[in-house]
């Protein structure tokens, strides 16, 4: 598929490029179309999954509002990234559905999962270039796998894409001369070639230095405000998504505890938020891993 | 992603490897047309492990040529049959150590290199960032080293063959001093092009290629996430490639027989 922007080029190249069209898919984001009647772009119904012998979710509901920023929030290991997987079909539940713009994502074919996939955007925790290729071929990958553009357009369309970024003059750099802030720049470069309906941010701030971490966030509200990209940002920086995000979700022990407007979630009272934003190291998400008794691990007591 | 922890057995886990890469088989043939449209990173990987391979396998043809042509001649000198040096170090060469030397130092050296290289795509999730560009990393990652293994195998056992002889030549012919026009008179009447160097060269180093990239792709395709898992994987890559070699070169040969 080609996308809108790629277009938009075209139309601009000289002499003008015809014959490439946005492909139905991508037309439903052009700002024309009626809003559909549905305002989730992503809905999660009864999602249970097991890994293991590990209940990860246990009949999670959510639902992902469109052209909104959702930061979904929760302790190491509750699931966060599993629920991305989910959501992109990278992964299978045990029960319950996740609907992606009015799709099941389990019921589709490969081929309609790869299609959905090209209108979203995933930036990995480690960003996830691929090592083989510069700055410039990591970013034209995805071009260069689903269109047939010329060479002079793509460059168009990756120069764009990395001077929106601030990027544009690392494009011959390989990953490995990166530093953390600028590969995940790229990665998120990346990720909107296509310009996608959906970010998904799988803790974009992690290992980031002060500058670094505004430059990420400058970032994810631009391409939100206006591109108009709903987003959902997996974070544990309380104080960074209250400056971007519409609403925070708060999940633990495979539920949604809380969910709510980031500026006030921290005071709604119940003891999960209290835990969490407190940063207690003991309450509802207990300190203690489960174990046998204390007393008898040490002999002092016979086992009952 | 099955967790797999420390080898309990060497022997026992480079078997299991084995039959896992087996199944492994049928996902990478699968691919084999989607991955079509990869083909210029198939030849690029064709360079890629040929070239990395082809400076050991030269150095090791030569050595084993010279050394054969040392040994066999005093062998052979006890039957006064020296004039046939030449003859005996091409048919060993052809149907055994040519395809055999080459396949284990193509696990050693190419093999790892693809089972580390895959592992650490996995490790730092290169390979879900291709699923999720839509991209298969079957096709576009796995099958074209696999294809490649298949293909480098015969190409780089021609170099080591023609390095043994060479070396063969070198020995027998400059240093111990059999005849030249005898060296390669008595080599070219009594070995035959089908039954000695196709079977060897080209059909054992076609079954070794495809043995050794499965399981070097294998391995590296299933590797745990870290950098341990990493680590453990390029040793069962030479370990379960070794094993995989003999015992086929056995089965090959007596088939052939
Ligand atoms: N492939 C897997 N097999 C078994 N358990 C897994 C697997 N992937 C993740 N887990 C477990 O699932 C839980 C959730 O993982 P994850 O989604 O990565 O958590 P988060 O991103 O919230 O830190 C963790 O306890 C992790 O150990
Ligand atoms: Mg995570």
């Amino acid at each position: 598929m080609v996308p809108c922007a790629a277009v938009h080029v075209a139309m601009l190249a000289d002499p003008p490029l015809v014959g490439y069209r946005c492909s139905p898919m991508s037309e439903t984001l052009s700002r024309t179309d009626p809003m559909p009647a549905d305002d989730a772009l992503v809905r999660v119904r009864g999602l249970t999954t097991r890994l293991g012998d590990r209940v990860v979710f246990d009949g999670l509901d959510l639902e992902i509002p469109r052209g909104k920023v959702t930061a979904i929030m929760g302790p190491s290991g509750t699931g966060k990234t599993t629920l991305l997987k989910h959501i992109t079909g990278q992964m299978q539940a045990d029960a319950g559905e996740v609907l992606v713009d009015g799709r099941d994502v389990a019921r589709l074919s490969r081929e309609g999962l790869f299609t959905l996939r090209e209108r979203i955007g995933y930036l990995f925790q480690n960003s996830a270039l691929l090592t083989d290729f510069d700055v410039y071929e990591n970013v034209a990958f995805p071009l260069r796998q689903h269109t047939r553009l010329p060479e002079e357009l793509i460059r168009n369309i990756v120069l764009t894409k990395l001077q929106a970024v601030g990027l544009r003059g690392a494009a011959r750099l390989m990953p490995s001369e990166l530093s953390g802030g600028m590969a995940r720049r790229v990665a998120l470069a990346r990720a909107i070639v296509f310009d996608p309906m959906l970010i998904l941010y799988d803790e974009p701030f992690v290992g980031l230095d002060p500058i670094a971490l505004n430059q990420v966030l400058k970032l994810i509200s631009t391409l939100n405000q206006t591109l108009g990209i709903t987003s959902v940002l997996v974070a544990h920086e309380l104080a960074a998504i209250q400056r971007v995000a519409d609403r925070v979700i708060l999940i633990a022990n495979g539920k949604v505890v809380a969910s709510g407007d980031p500026q006030h979630i921290a005071q709604d009272g119940s003891p999960w938020t209290r835990q969490f934003f407190g940063g207690e190291a003991d309450g509802p998400v207990p300190f203690h891993y489960p174990a046998d008794d204390y007393a008898v691990d040490l002999g002092l007591k016979e086992p009952a | 992603m099955n967790a797999r922890v420390k080898p309990r057995n060497i022997l026992v886990d480079g078997l299991a490897q084995i039959g896992e890469a087996g199944l492994f088989l049928p996902t990478l043939l699968a691919a084999v047309p989607r991955s079509l449209r990869y083909f210029r990173e198939t030849v690029r990987q064709i360079w890629f492990v040929g070239a990395m391979s082809l400076i050991i396998i030269m150095t090791s043809g030569l050595f084993v040529g010279m050394v054969l042509a040392l040994q066999l001649y005093h062998v052979l000198a006890i039957f006064g049959g020296t004039a046939s040096t030449g003859t005996v170090v091409a048919l060993a060469v052809y149907r055994e150590l040519g395809p055999v030397v080459t396949a284990l130092l193509f696990a050693g050296r190419a093999g790892t290199s693809i089972t580390a290289e895959i592992g650490l795509m996995r490790a730092t999730d290169q390979l879900s960032a291709m699923e999720m560009m839509a991209v298969d990393p079957v096709a576009y990652v796995a099958t074209p080293r696999f294809l490649a293994g298949v293909v480098a195998m015969p190409l780089l056992c021609c170099v080591f063959s023609a390095m043994a002889i060479l070396g063969g030549h070198l020995v027998g012919v400059t240093w111990l001093g059999i005849d030249n026009g005898t060296f390669w008179s008595n080599m070219t009447s009594n070995v035959h092009v089908w039954k000695d160097v196709i079977d060897g060269v080209v059909w054992k180093s076609l079954a070794f290629g495809a043995v050794v990239s499965l399981i070097s792709v294998h391995q590296g395709y299933t590797t745990p996430p870290t950098s341990e898992g990493v680590a453990y994987a390029t040793t069962r890559t030479v370990v379960a490639s070794s094993i995989a070699i003999l015992a086929l070169d056995f089965v090959l040969t007596a088939f052939m027989m």
